[in-house]
């Protein structure tokens, strides 16, 4: 239970590759951040600074306002979870789980009372007695949990527990993370590359790109308002479709005008960008997959390609005019079977969208005008 | 399918190596001829006997009084035998393809008959040399064991275990294979285990104490054993346990550590240090000699203070053997130590904790390796204890007794004394054996 603060940490490796730049955070007690990004943006270096398992080359991170740069990791309260579990072979669950509380000299009787509650909780009771390689993954994974959750330490890591397990229990998991969460009550630090686990379980989404932060916010804002080019692509699947096309301002109204069609950007967009005053030209616009609808006639005429059946929804990947490929989600509840029926493989379809649902990007420093 | 195939690959094997194959052979054939040429002169019969087949094994039955053994061994079962192999040549030429698992018992059987004569051909040739001086029968051991490996190579198991399993049940495949594999073994076993047996025989001799020309003694005995008790021997015995046993300890600590340090720590130099102890390691430690018994001897740690010097010298470069415990160690994920140290374990804790009970047979094999060396060293404890009884270890002490001056009395000491030596390692050998082979080869795949 404590707040972590991460001041101008920096990571340089020996061969001078930087790792991470320059990464400010201030992480509150008892919230869940999760630090997203593709593989090799820093993120789990980052972590592991934190954990104190990596040197922090510059900056300096602080743990209960307490500057922790120097402190072995044992000294640093921290429990963690790696993503290959690292559980001791040569000893059981129990002992396992016990390890940590041993090292502090706890007395055997209080030992056994955490382990079995920690064990209760995670429902690995029965197993308590086998070695860890007589056990399922998801097992393994919760015994993982439950030797970081009996140290009761000031702060969880995570990093990418869950990415070594299947899909449908990767979901299970991810539900049992956010109770125990609910349950332990302190301040969580999880990296993963999957942006459904960190929109799912976090209160502060980082997201991440090659050492640098690109955004921090809850998950809403990075979803409704990505800060640049890169969380709009990251967050959010099907990705973001970004279209090349030309601002216009036209009797203090604005348009865009995505293949040749010319949409006028009403709603809130539309006074933002009056408000800001922004200056005509050639942008990049965004538009998510969800957001764009069929249109019976009119709007911009495209050419279906694939035709992805999800179940609720269906994806579909149409070409414009100009052979620019766009994703397109329909939920299936509002097509008759004979719309239904009709998308095939090369049949015209017309697509449209409204102003409230654009982003709006520099095409020189690709950020969000709408953005600080 | 199968005699086509076991055959064929055995000839396609002697064709592809047909150089090496005719060199082993025409060696084995000159060797053996010229061994029993002088054999025949000195037993006083005509030498030309040696080249004439049936006439040279009548005359070897007839010197060496083998009687049906001989015969057996010379005459009768090699007969056997090539008749056997010529049988499955006949069915290989008619039955391309088609075939019966009484061919594959049939060869089998030949083989054993083969073996069974090569057996005998051993005992033979050691009661040959009975006969004459040792030396002759050293002669002709070493005559017969490429004939040994040629088999070897020329039943390559796994070929075999291809050909005949499309026939024959995996099972009995397995059988047939493992007999063979077995045969062999059993064979290389005993040419092994001979001077074992003798040494320990001897030791148990108590009719003359200097050595002589049979093996089984006329007189047995403990005598030995008790001269031992009141020599010198208990102190040289000492001397070699409390360096091998400091050794060993101190070694294996500093092995450790260092492979420990080595896999585990990133930092400065690690690299070259590394590659400055491989370059190292190239040099023979003999060179060292010298100038290490410069050291000691002006440290006054020879002749008679020449244990604490021999443990200084053998621990002195401990720390380059790290190779292959590193090697395991770096199969141990790393995420085990970080685990470790964020559950609060120190370095030392981690190392002692988690990676050693995960190594314990490489912890194994270096307190082995630890022991063995200064063990059976013999080179640098006779530079370092020079004349001086007090200093010598076993291997020092016991070659004493074999020179010149002293042989006749000491030979029967010497061979129980070698027993001596030899029952503490294969004890250890005996009960670590397990660990001592997943030591050697555990740190080339990852567990």
């Amino acid at each position: 239970m404590a707040s972590v603060k991460l001041t101008k940490v920096k990571k340089i490796y020996d061969n001078k590759v930087v790792a991470v730049h320059d990464f400010d955070l201030d992480i509150k007690d008892k919230e869940f951040v999760v630090f997203v990004g593709p593989s090799g943006c820093g993120k789990s270096t980052t972590l592991r600074m934190i954990a104190g398992l990596e040197e922090i080359s510059e900056g300096t991170v602080e743990i209960d306002g307490v500057v922790v740069n120097d402190l072995q990791p044992k000294d640093r309260n921290i429990a963690m979870v790696f993503q290959n579990y690292a559980l001791y072979p040569h000893m059981t669950v129990y002992d396992n789980i016990a390890f940590s509380l041993r090292l502090q000299k706890m007395p055997e009787d209080l030992i056994y009372e955490k382990v079995t509650k920690a064990a209760e909780i995670l429902g690995i009771t029965e197993y308590l007695m086998r070695k860890p390689r007589a056990l399922s993954g998801g097992q393994r994974q919760r015994v993982a949990i439950g030797r970081a959750m009996v140290r009761e330490s000031k702060v969880f890591l995570m990093d990418e527990p869950l990415s070594n397990l299947d899909a449908k229990l990767r979901n299970q998991m991810r539900a049992e993370i956010i109770l125990l969460r609910q349950k332990l009550n302190t301040t969580f630090i999880y990296v993963t590359h999957d942006q459904t686990e960190a929109m799912t379980l976090a209160d502060r989404i980082v997201i991440m790109k090659d050492g640098f932060i690109m955004q921090v916010g809850t998950p809403a804002e990075c979803f409704d308002m990505p800060a640049n080019l890169f969380v709009a692509e990251f967050i959010g699947a099907p990705k973001m479709n970004i279209i090349k096309c030309e601002l216009l301002k036209e009797n203090g109204r604005y348009y865009v005008t995505p293949f040749g069609a010319k949409i006028e950007v009403d709603g809130e967009k539309g006074q933002e960008l009056a408000r800001r005053d922004v200056k005509p030209g050639k942008i990049l616009l965004g538009v998510r997959p969800e957001h764009i609808t069929l249109a019976q006639q009119g709007g911009i005429p495209t050419r279906l390609e694939v035709n992805e059946m999800m179940g609720s929804e269906l994806h579909l990947h149409v070409y414009t005019e100009d052979e620019t490929r766009l994703i397109v989600r329909v939920p299936t509840i509002g097509l008759t079977n004979e719309q239904r029926k009709g998308m095939t493989y090369g049949s015209a379809l017309n697509i449209t969208f409204e102003g409230k649902v654009m982003h709006f990007f520099d095409p020189e420093t690709e950020k969000n005008m709408l953005c600080d | 399918m199968n005699y086509y195939a076991t055959v064929n690959n055995t000839l396609e094997f002697i064709k592809e190596n047909a150089l090496i194959v005719g060199i082993i052979a025409a060696f084995c054939v000159v060797a053996i001829t010229v061994g029993m040429w002088k054999v025949f002169q000195k037993a006083g019969k005509h030498p030309w006997m040696a080249v004439i087949p049936f006439a040279r094994d009548y005359t070897l039955t007839e010197i060496g009084s083998t009687g049906l053994i001989g015969v057996l061994a010379y005459v009768i079962l090699p007969i056997l035998g090539i008749i056997n192999l010529n049988g499955i040549r006949y069915f290989y030429d008619l039955n391309k393809g088609a075939s019966k698992p009484i061919y594959a018992i049939l060869f089998v059987l030949g083989t054993i008959f083969l073996a069974i004569a090569l057996f005998f051909h051993v005992l033979s040739s050691i009661k040959l040399s009975n006969a004459f001086e040792k030396g002759t029968g050293f002669l002709i051991g070493l005559i017969l064991l490429p004939p040994v490996f040629l088999l070897i190579l020329g039943l390559d198991q796994s070929k075999y275990v291809r050909s005949v399993s499309t026939s024959l049940g995996l099972k009995a495949s397995r059988a047939i294979s493992n007999t063979l594999i077995y045969i062999v073994l059993v064979i290389m076993a005993i040419i092994w285990l001979v001077p074992f047996v003798c040494i320990v025989l001897q030791s148990f001799r108590t009719e003359s104490t200097w050595s002589v020309g049979y093996v089984l003694p006329k007189q047995w005995g403990f005598q030995n054993y008790v001269d031992l008790w009141n020599s010198n021997f208990k102190r040289w015995y000492l001397n070699t346990f409390i360096i091998a046993l400091i050794v060993a300890a101190l070694q294996t600590i500093i092995v450790l550590c260092m492979s420990y340090t080595l896999s585990r720590f990133r930092f400065k130099l690690r690299k070259g240090l590394m590659q400055f102890m491989l370059i190292l390691g190239m040099f023979p430690g003999m060179l060292t000699m010298i100038i290490l018994y410069r050291v000691l001897k002006d440290l006054g740690l020879t002749e008679s203070h020449a244990v604490p010097g021999l443990v200084l010298v053998y621990i002195a470069s401990s720390g380059m053997g790290y190779y292959v415990s590193k090697g395991f160690f770096d199969t141990i994920p790393k995420s085990l130590d970080e685990a470790a140290r964020v559950d609060g374990a120190t370095r030392a804790q981690v190392l002692y904790k988690i990676i050693l009970p995960l190594a314990k047979p490489i912890v194994i094999y270096t307190i082995l390796t630890a022991f063995m060396a200064p063990w059976g060293d013999f080179v640098f404890a006779k530079y370092v204890s020079f004349e001086d009884p007090v200093g010598m270890n076993v291997a020092v002490g016991l070659w004493k007794w074999l020179t010149p001056d002293m042989i006749n009395q000491r030979y029967t000491m010497f061979c129980a004394g070698g027993v001596i030596v030899a029952i503490p390692v294969a004890v250890l050998f005996m009960c670590l054996q397990k660990y001592y082979v997943e030591g050697v080869t555990g740190g080339a795949v990852k567990g």
